[in-house]
């Protein structure tokens, strides 16, 4: 998903900006007629609360992070999965941000609740007055301008790995899944609390009189959860993150690393220039932060937020292109030269 | 007699993304009179799956012919300029 600003900024190339907005757009759709339906219940989400400067300032940091990072956290977890020792710097990088933003997160949630308005809005629909004002305005529109792309060939750019999945058809494929998995658990897909409190874990092993007075790591608060209510945080214990965060992790790294054995390309790659590892490392730590101070990170409010329209959601989206466009005109005249 | 086309090889395996497209292209254009004229091609080794998207998609609009194998787990990407 780094790619779908990095790609425009740095070289003209709108295939993956196109590709995002035809998943989000597909979900939008999808998740009003389980809306209709009375498939999910909870809708506008009551996960996605009133908007503030913080989700803007995260989305920002975020976006740099994930330009120098070399990809979001997903794609950390999948190249690191298919062997990529560039994303394993990455990932030690948002395991230790994630534990430095941990120690500043009575000062992140502070300014957040400071810098907060439109105290009884959360979605475009509460601007809009009707749920179905901005599906019929922006995600049909896009669908169709998708569908006349497709038409007049303009999705088509040949990659010549095996098993490479044209974009569209990844769209199609994780819009249904993703609206599936929302479906059945009752919520967006989420990691970046599993990445706190892998961070958490890690802190009681080597620093835990240090980590226990960290508050970050003591909160447990409700989640709704397959209908019913469930604690869960980043602390290190069992809780709701655990069970649903970490598998999807897990799951992400080994599928990859099935998919690249399959496919004949995994290979523990070797160490990327000093320069880029530096880079990967500082993305890492920036992300784990920029994640933190917006309330989640670009899985959950790119994918989760954006197609109800969330407010912190849009938000989260301008900062993270706009730190996108910082991350790479750094890494264009500092990482790689 | 048969011209000798010189290789230029370009092993960017292991870097993070998107470096080897931003790397492929600051090397076309630093020998560019050399591919133009025909007198080199250049090789690309990757292990960045994508890169076999990317780095043709770019190299084509730019002139090159492109070709790609699989090879020991990367790719090898060649780029040499159409006459």
């Amino acid at each position: 998903m780094a790619g779908v600003f990095r790609d425009v900024f740095l070289f003209r190339d709108y295939l993956r900006m196109k590709a995002f907005f035809l998943l989000v757009s597909l979900l939008a759709v999808i998740l009003y007629l389980m809306r209709i339906f009375k498939v999910i219940s909870t809708y506008p989400p009551s996960f996605f609360g009133v908007p503030s400067a913080a989700n803007l300032l995260g989305g920002l940091l975020f976006g740099v992070g994930m330009v120098l990072g070399g990809g979001c956290l997903i794609s950390t977890l999948y190249k690191l999965g298919a062997g990529s020792t560039a994303s394993c710097i990455t990932f030690c990088g948002v395991l230790l941000g994630g534990f430095v933003s941990a120690v500043f997160y009575p000062l992140i949630r502070s300014f957040a609740s400071s810098t907060a308005f439109l105290k009884d809005k959360t979605s475009l629909e509460h601007i809009m007055g009707s749920a179905a004002a901005p599906v019929l305005l922006i995600s049909l529109p896009a669908i169709a301008l998708a569908w006349r792309w497709a038409k007049t060939g303009r999705w088509s750019q040949r990659a010549y790995a095996r098993g490479y999945l044209s974009l569209w058809k990844a769209s199609f494929m994780m819009a249904f899944v993703i609206a599936a998995t929302v479906a059945l658990s009752g919520r967006p897909l989420a990691v970046s609390t599993g990445f706190a409190k892998l961070s958490g874990f890690l802190g009681v092993l080597f620093l835990p009189v240090l980590t226990g007075k960290i508050a970050f790591f003591r909160v447990q608060s409700p989640r709704l959860l397959y209908g019913g209510i469930m604690n869960g945080g980043a602390g290190p214990v069992v809780d709701s993150v655990f069970l649903t965060q970490f598998p999807l992790m897990a799951g992400v790294v080994g599928g990859a690393f099935i998919s690249s054995l399959r496919l004949g390309e995994f290979k523990v790659r070797r160490l990327p220039p000093a320069r880029q590892a530096f880079s990967a490392f500082s993305g890492g730590v920036l992300m784990a932060a920029g994640a933190l101070t917006a309330g989640g990170c670009n899985l959950w409010h790119m994918i989760g937020g954006l197609p109800v329209f969330a407010l912190q959601s849009i938000l989260f989206v301008f900062g993270a292109a706009g730190g996108a466009f910082l991350g790479s005109v750094f890494l264009r005249k500092v990482v790689i030269r | 007699m048969e011209r000798t086309v010189e290789d230029i090889v370009l092993d960017i395996r292991g870097q993070i993304c998107p470096a080897c497209l931003l790397i492929t292209l600051s090397e076309l254009n630093n020998n560019k009179e050399r591919l133009k004229g025909a007198k080199a091609r250049m090789i690309v080794k990757t292990d960045h799956r994508d890169a076999t998207r990317t780095i043709p998609g770019a190299a084509f609009a730019m002139g090159y012919s492109v070709s790609v194998v699989q090879k020991d787990r990367h790719y090898e990407i060649t780029l040499e300029h159409e006459k």
